[in-house]
């Protein structure tokens, strides 16, 4: 019975015309442009990011970035957060560099207040950017090589930035969102165990830099996936505002802990990596190069870690006095208030913008502060957001295949691009 | 030049380097551990479980009800209820934590002003629903018999009730002078 079924069904489409239709004209011939949508939940998106492709065959004719599915309006939460209170939601940007965040946040807001970390805080402070640059890359390197098919690398990768995580959980307490910055210093002194630890994690480490490189920089899969891929000018690079190692890969000179120098960058000596070509590879060789450079600077400050306290005298409370803000109610009550937080020689009214390298990029935060004990507005220009505009200009042209490295090399978090 | 590198590319040279990497960690020991089996003890200042501490002496909290800790939290998860006895003194009615909302950055463990509350290195829990993690009064008292109960050491200091670093004058005199809790001598006093 059922074979006769089969049959009946062969003979219905031998004989209907609907099934094939043979090209008649040149035109049939030609491929069509095809909408693709990859994303949001895609494994190699790096998260919640969201590309609409135009694609002729395999290549990208055009592409639009869609963002937003990891948005949670930190900067709004913010103004109705004390200086303090917002802290912790820096962790939540980049969150696999929370201290570089941290850090940038505390610098910006220690400018609006107009006091000065101890210099053990500020150390104390670049030791830990530099390790979560050297956590933020490893994971990178991880994922990226994962996604262009090169998994041991991504075991090894992990293997580091465990040891430097339980570091950061011997200090603070906590493993990714680490609070660890303090409006005036830092909340934890670092203990002999830990200087102790990282010391032989800096002996250990570039060793394990030339393992990664063993395995990829010669390698001639790796070098098909990577070379000539995503290229950009210098000056495109420059346009489109990216910074970082993205910028620095196309042969930019630009970094903001040697240019423009804050907390304890003054008193090491490094080296600016820099690439030529700005694709994939340069990118690559620039941040494997970082990796080795953040190394030394660590050395270098443990060996001149100063003694002292870790928190300025003059740092407020982490119990900031907020009086309600009465902007558009009578002046005389605003005014009052106003005075009232300018007495205590606490909050500063006005605005400035201040900005930090953090691994990603450049990380910038504006604030405007109204005298009260809450930002009246704070502005985050984020280094994944820019890089994400960029996509387009870096993919069409490459193979559907290319996009994978693409977003692997730009190295975006979501949570950074969305806030 | 172009010689060298047929040969490298005709005999694999690279590719036989990168295999030679994995197959020295393959004779190295491994960084796993097997979790449920192998547990690492967390590293003294591990933000976990909330508790409220049992004063060892009057076997009570130790809240003031100055709800500093309440002021600070970023994410509004703690509950603080006062009341008045029939002397009319402040008494502590209620004291709750939404550990669903809590995003424990240790804020109110270091503005409390007579460590009152902490945030324990346990960090094995859950809950089958939401109201399993919301803390009562009694459930954050609990939570600090338990974690005592099992914990390794004869003292117990929290990092963030006297954060190292901080300049002395900045802490409340009862910061300042907090000797760690004893834990063998409170346990004989149940019994």
């Amino acid at each position: 019975m059922g074979s006769m079924e089969i049959k009946d069904i062969k003979e219905q489409i031998l004989t209907s015309q609907n099934v094939c239709i043979l090209p008649e004209t040149e035109e049939d011939l030609e491929t069509k442009e095809m909408i693709l949508n990859m994303g949001p939940q895609h494994p190699a998106t790096h998260g919640v990011l969201r590309l609409v492709l135009k694609l002729d065959g395999e290549e990208i004719v055009d592409m639009e970035p869609h963002i937003g599915y990891l948005h949670r309006g930190i900067e709004k939460l913010m103004e109705s957060k004390t200086y303090a209170q917002a802290l912790p939601l820096t962790d939540r940007l980049d969150y696999i560099s929370s201290p570089a965040n941290n850090t940038a946040y505390a610098i910006a807001i220690e400018k609006l207040f107009g006091i000065e970390a101890p210099i053990r805080a500020k150390f104390i402070r670049t030791i830990f950017c530099e390790m979560s640059r050297i956590c933020s890359h490893l994971l990178w390197l991880a994922t990226h090589s994962l996604d262009i098919g090169a998994m041991t690398v991504f075991l090894y990768c992990f293997r580091e930035r465990e040891w430097l995580l339980d570091l950061f959980e011997m200090t603070v307490g906590a493993r990714l969102l680490t609070n660890f910055a303090r409006i005036g210093g830092v909340r934890c002194d670092i203990s002999p165990e830990f200087v102790q630890g990282l010391r032989e994690f800096t002996k250990v480490f570039p060793s394990r830099v030339q393992e990664y490189e063993t395995l990829l920089t010669k390698n001639p899969i790796w070098l098909e996936r990577t070379v000539g891929i995503a290229q950009i000018s210098a000056e495109d690079a420059l346009n489109w505002g990216l910074t970082g190692p993205c910028l620095r890969g196309s042969g930019v000179d630009y970094d903001l802990r040697r240019d423009c120098p804050y907390d304890a960058y003054p008193y090491v000596k490094f080296h600016v990596p820099l690439g030529k070509n700005g694709d994939v590879y340069d990118r690559y060789l620039c941040r494997m190069e970082e990796l080795r450079q953040s190394n030394e600077i660590i050395k270098q400050l443990l060996d001149q870690l100063p003694d002292g306290q870790t928190v300025a005298d003059d740092a407020p409370d982490l119990v900031i006095p907020t009086p309600p803000r009465q902007v558009e109610a009578a002046g005389s009550v605003a005014s009052a208030f106003i005075t009232l937080s300018k007495e205590r020689k606490m909050i500063n009214t006005g605005d400035l913008y201040s900005a930090v390298e953090v691994p990603k990029g450049e990380l910038g935060i504006y604030v405007v502060s109204d005298g009260s004990g809450k930002p009246y507005r704070l502005r985050l220009r984020t280094p994944s957001f820019v890089h994400i505009s960029a996509m387009p200009v870096l993919s069409i042209g490459h193979m559907v295949a290319d996009i994978i490295a693409i977003i692997g090399s730009i190295d975006i978090v979501l949570g950074e691009s969305d806030k | 030049m172009k010689v060298q590198k047929l040969i490298r590319d005709v005999l694999l040279v690279e590719w036989f380097r990168g295999l030679s990497v994995t197959f020295r960690t393959m004779l190295k020991k491994p960084v796993t551990r097997l979790y449920p089996h192998v547990k690492r003890q967390p590293f003294p200042g591990f933000r976990g479980r909330q508790a409220l501490v049992r004063d060892p002496d009057k076997l009570k909290e130790r809240c003031i009800m100055c709800l500093r800790c309440k002021t600070v939290c970023p994410s509004n998860c703690i509950i603080v209820e006062v009341g008045k006895d029939e002397n009319n003194a402040r008494v502590l009615k209620n004291y709750s934590i939404d550990a669903t909302r809590c995003i424990y950055c240790g804020y109110c463990v270091e503005v409390c002003p007579v460590n009152a509350i902490v945030l324990t290195e346990h960090y094995e829990y859950l809950g089958d629903k939401r109201s399993d993690l919301f803390f009562t009064k009694e459930k954050l008292l609990s939570n600090w018999d338990e974690f005592l109960a099992n914990y390794p050491g004869d003292a117990y200091f929290n990092k963030f009730w006297r954060p190292p670093g901080m300049p002395e004058k900045m802490l409340t005199p009862q910061k300042r002078n907090e000797k760690p809790i004893e834990i063998k001598k409170k346990n004989e006093e149940i019994a």
